[in-house]
């Protein structure tokens, strides 16, 4: 299902799985945590964010969870199923091939 | 997709259809918890609680596009589209339940006539063989210039066995007429059905049995030996009530003792469509059960009695195995001339078995199933004829539905589900048809003893066709209406509710359906025709059987089974018509080998008849014959026409004489008197035998069979074991039954009596029941076919009158007459049907044609049936157009002139 080419439409999703990956967290958890770690290299806003996370869900990579927060209020924790871990794995896999393939091919001398 | 994908997401998808509202709760939960805290979070840097909650807004650019992103994801489109389209569907159904219910009626009734002659031709033509891998089972056949259907003698099964290299395993089996079994020792044997079986018979097939063992492959070795015998699932249900201690168990048949070794599986009903087999015994205990005392069944090459089956290996064609066998029938012929002049070898598929030229019944069937073809054709374009004039009552909804962006594709699907909405209600409503076609059909009674089953039933295959049946009509009466409609001339469907009023359009519209009406009217004068015919081919047979079929009893004996030699045999058939002649009560008696239409197959004679020029490659020519005894012809009432019947004094010690029936003499001596003419036995040099009396042609086998050869031998010259015995009764031939049981009882108390029963019963089944369930059903075919082709017509011309409710309503009020709006309205439909009617008789008097080649050849045309279809079809189709023009023309100008 994933080809290697669906690699780059498909980082966003490898992101959300990697952040899922390390602990549970709601959708404005998610949004920080992204913020946090790349800076502001990677630019996801919030509009794309919650279309991303409902369609991991949708294919069962991560599971959603109606819990209570630190602050007591309600909130949809997501977390990464089996399936999840074994897709962000592949997606992994795929995305550490493509970019030692890619440096490779920059880092070619131009002579 | 991967199925294991599928398992993980499908739950997904049901919960968020099954639970939309609250996942549509969630959603906005969700979305309000992140913007909460982005606005907290720009109020904390310094914005206003306004501007922080636009700014919140504006970072998820267009809250209700990503809502609805999001909500597309996990939806499943064409399933809810589906399911909104069939809810839609239903809703409007029911508003105009009339049409529905009609609709539905018409074709439930066409699917389910459909669904219950295929059950008939599945049972005769295509269920594949009770065995695993039925696709490999071939049956091989020997072929000469009398038959492609030829049995092997035990002598030939072996020399395929061990020279073929194209099969698993070459099987034979032969069945036995009547087995005497009893149970326990000492008890009245009772007649099943036997068959005789190669040790490998169970192990090629792959049939294991339930219980016990099935044949070693050298239980078959030699004569004699293993008494060993396999019980049919049925036997050993009703006579050991399932008892699983049976095998080990002695049985004795004909007899001889046998062993219980083992009881066939539920699911294996034998080879045979007809006849499901009580037991199986090996081959080689085959003298018990042996028919022909004069053959010797493992020596004789030309004992011919078993049905040769072979399982083909994989990946040899059938054509290799067709080559070889046919290479190895060549060296028979070499090695054998004498006995195998022009004898060849085939190998037939189950479907070239099933369908073979001398069977009659899967012909039958076709007919039956095309006829029901064509009620389902004219049932799905009346159907469809309905639903066109209702789209087009719904051009304004459809038009408003294009204008505001619904795609073409997606319009025609939902006019599709509609019609596959209908279809589902009607394939439901077919299955109750289907079943009572079916349990009429198995309502045919078969009068004999011997398990003889009718293998229609309603079953999952039927099901199946019943199911896409119902598809492929939703497809085939949805459709073009879908197709139609949704081409509309959007400005004119705006303007007005009925786009025929859009002239322009309206032609080629009407075109179509012109079409569908000359096709209903065609296909209905062919099913008229067709079941016409069938009833008239039919009838024609029944009750023409020529001889008198009231009190007569007919009882069936073979001595064999209680170990008669061939002296005892014609010594007690000597005793019983005596005794039975002197019965109160009996008028005369006969006895026969087989009485005709009984359901019973007729031996054959190789004969050679004097002064008749032989084909030059021919040894002789065979007939069908029966040995019957001096009192026969006067019992069954058959007319001698010149010379003599059968006479006691025709022994087997005096001249061998013989009576044949006026086709015989008619074929062999054309221009002579075949009374005094001989005819030789077997070969040119055989023993002469004198015909000394022609009898009448009768129908021998089935009642609409061709004028046939037939040949009668004085029992006393040719002996038989199993014989009929036939009684003439001055009263109720009933009355005879326990006064015969007893006169059998004080000749020998062991002696089995079957099949007792009045001739009256037999003949009924084969000559008036049979054919009376082929009658009904055509005749039904017919009478629903017209009765759809006239409703269509109706239908349609009362569409366009009230169509033209307004011109018409013009019309009168300048003027015009009630005969002038009648000669309008009826002035088209008269075409159409004149039309239809023209090609419904080319079509008529080719398929007559085709019925004549292939069942009754009756020869010419039957201009009575037409005389009869052709007058009463314009009738009803006149009426059909008459009624609505006449409402029409009864119009009053005022009211139609304020119509809409």
């Amino acid at each position: 299902m994933s080809k290697p080419n669906d690699l780059l439409q498909g980082t966003l999703d490898l992101l959300l799985l990697k952040i899922l990956a390390l602990e549970p967290l709601h959708g404005w958890a998610v949004s920080l945590r992204l913020k946090s770690i790349s800076g502001d290299v990677l630019q996801v806003t919030d509009g794309s964010l919650y279309p991303a996370l409902h369609k991991l869900e949708q294919e069962g990579w991560i599971t959603a969870e109606w819990k209570q927060t630190e602050n007591n209020r309600r909130a949809k924790f997501y977390s990464l199923t089996r399936i999840g871990k074994k897709q962000l794995q592949t997606e992994t896999a795929n995305w550490q091939r493509l970019s030692t393939a890619i440096s490779n091919v920059v880092q070619l001398s131009e002579t | 997709m991967r199925i294991e994908h599928w398992w993980f997401t499908a739950p997904l998808r049901l919960k968020s259809i099954l639970r939309g509202r609250r996942a549509e709760r969630e959603l906005d939960e969700e979305l309000q918890f992140h913007l909460d805290h982005k606005i907290e979070e720009g109020i904390a840097g310094g914005l206003s609680p306004r501007e922080a909650r636009d700014a919140a807004l504006r970072a998820m650019d267009g809250l209700e596009q990503r809502k609805e992103e999001m909500r597309d994801m996990r939806r499943i489109h064409w399933l809810t589209d589906f399911v909104d389209d069939a809810s839609y569907a239903i809703r409007n159904l029911r508003r105009t339940a009339g049409l529905t219910a009609f609709v539905v009626m018409t074709l439930a009734v066409g699917i389910g006539l459909s669904a219950a002659v295929f059950s008939m031709l599945d049972g005769l033509v295509f269920r594949p063989y009770p065995v695993p891998r039925p696709g490999r089972v071939v049956t091989l056949v020997g072929t000469s210039r009398d038959t492609s259907f030829d049995d092997f003698s035990y002598r030939e099964y072996l020399d395929i066995r061990r020279g073929t290299k194209s099969y698993d395993g070459v099987i034979a089996s032969g069945a036995v007429q009547g087995v005497g079994i009893s149970v326990e020792p000492g008890a009245t044997p009772r007649v099943k059905a036997g068959l005789l079986v190669s040790g490998n018979y169970f192990r090629v097939l792959g049939v294991e049995p339930q219980l016990g063992r099935g044949f070693r492959d050298d239980e078959d070795e030699a004569a004699g030996r293993d008494a060993v015998v396999v019980l049919g699932p049925e036997f050993w249900r009703h006579e050991f009530a399932s008892d699983p201690s049976v095998v080990g168990r002695i049985v004795r048949l004909n007899g001889t003792d046998f062993t219980v070794i083992g009881v066939a599986p539920d699911t294996f009903s034998g080879m045979e469509i007809f006849l499901r087999p009580d037991v199986y015994m090996p081959l080689s205990m085959a003298r018990v059960f042996s028919t022909r005392p004069q053959k010797n069944f493992f020596e004789d090459r030309d004992d011919r009695e078993l049905t040769v089956v072979a399982r083909l290996k994989a990946g040899t064609t059938i054509q290799q195995a067709r080559s070889e066998l046919a290479v190895l029938a060549q060296g028979f012929e070499r090695d054998d001339p004498k006995l195998n002049r022009d004898r060849g070898a085939a190998v037939l598929t189950q479907f070239e078995m099933r369908t073979r030229a001398d069977a009659g019944e899967w012909k039958f069937i076709v007919i039956f199933a095309v006829l029901a073809l064509a009620v389902l054709l004219v049932a799905c374009t009346n159907v469809a004829g309905l639903l066109l004039s209702r789209a087009q009552t719904r051009t304004r909804e459809i038009a408003i539905r294009l204008a505001i962006g619904a795609g073409r594709f997606r319009l025609i699907r939902m006019l599709l589900t509609e019609s596959l909405v209908l279809a589902s209600v009607a394939g439901v409503t077919a299955i109750a048809v289907a079943y009572g076609a079916i349990s009429f059909f198995q309502t045919l009674a078969i009068p004999a003893e011997l398990p003889f089953t009718v293998p229609f039933q309603l079953d999952r295959r039927v099901l199946l066709v019943n199911l896409s049946l119902s598809v492929l009509s939703a497809i085939a009466c949805g459709l073009a209406p879908a197709l139609q409609s949704t081409r509309a001339d959007l400005v004119n469907g705006l303007k007005s509710a009925d786009a025929d009023a859009a002239a322009a359009t309206g032609r080629k519209r009407l075109w179509g359906r012109n079409l569908l009406v000359v096709a209903q009217v065609s296909m209905s004068l062919l099913l008229l025709t067709a079941s016409f015919l069938m009833m008239r081919g039919f009838q024609g047979v029944v009750g023409s059987a020529g001889f008198a079929k009231d009190h007569l009893l007919i009882s069936r004996f073979d001595p064999r089974l209680v170990q008669y030699d061939r002296a005892q045999t014609q010594q007690f058939y000597k005793l019983l018509v005596e005794a039975a002649r002197a019965m109160p009560g009996v008028q005369s008696a006969g006895l026969t080998q087989n009485p005709p239409l009984a359901l019973s197959g007729f031996g054959r004679l190789a004969f050679v008849p004097d002064g008749f020029q032989l084909p030059r490659d021919r040894e002789n020519f065979t007939v069908m014959m029966d040995s019957v005894d001096e009192g026969f012809f006067a019992t069954m009432g058959l007319t001698i026409l010149r010379g003599r019947g059968v006479q006691a004094s025709d022994t087997a010690e005096a001249p061998r004489v013989a009576v044949v029936n006026e086709q015989f003499a008619r074929h062999y001596w054309p221009n002579a008197d075949a009374v005094g003419q001989h005819i030789r036995l077997d070969s040119r040099t055989g023993a002469p035998v004198e015909v000394i009396g022609v009898a009448q042609t009768v129908t021998y086998r089935q009642t609409f069979e061709k004028p046939t050869d037939f040949v009668y031998l004085p029992l006393a010259q040719h002996p038989v074991a199993r014989m009929a015995l036939l009684l003439k009764s001055k009263g109720d031939p009933h009355q005879l039954i326990e006064p015969l049981k007893d006169v059998v009882r004080s000749l020998d108390a062991n002696l089995p009596i079957s099949e007792t029963r009045t001739y009256e019963d037999v003949y009924r089944y084969s000559a008036v029941e049979g054919p009376g369930v082929g009658i009904r059903l055509v005749a039904t075919m017919g009478v629903v076919g017209l009765v759809l082709a006239v409703s269509g017509l109706y239908g349609l011309v009362a569409y366009n009158a009230s169509r033209r409710t307004r011109e018409i309503g013009i019309r009168i009020a300048i003027g015009a007459g009630p005969s002038d709006v009648l000669r309008l309205v009826m002035g088209k439909g008269l075409v159409l049907v004149g039309t239809g009617t023209a090609i419904g008789l080319v079509m008529g008097l080719a398929l007559e044609r085709l019925m004549n080649a292939m069942l009754f050849d009756a020869g010419g045309v039957d201009i009575v049936a037409y005389l009869v279809i052709v007058p009463s079809l314009l009738l009803a189709t006149l009426l059909a157009t008459y009624l609505p023009a006449r409402r029409a023309s009864r119009i009053a100008p005022t009211q139609a002139l304020r119509y809409e």
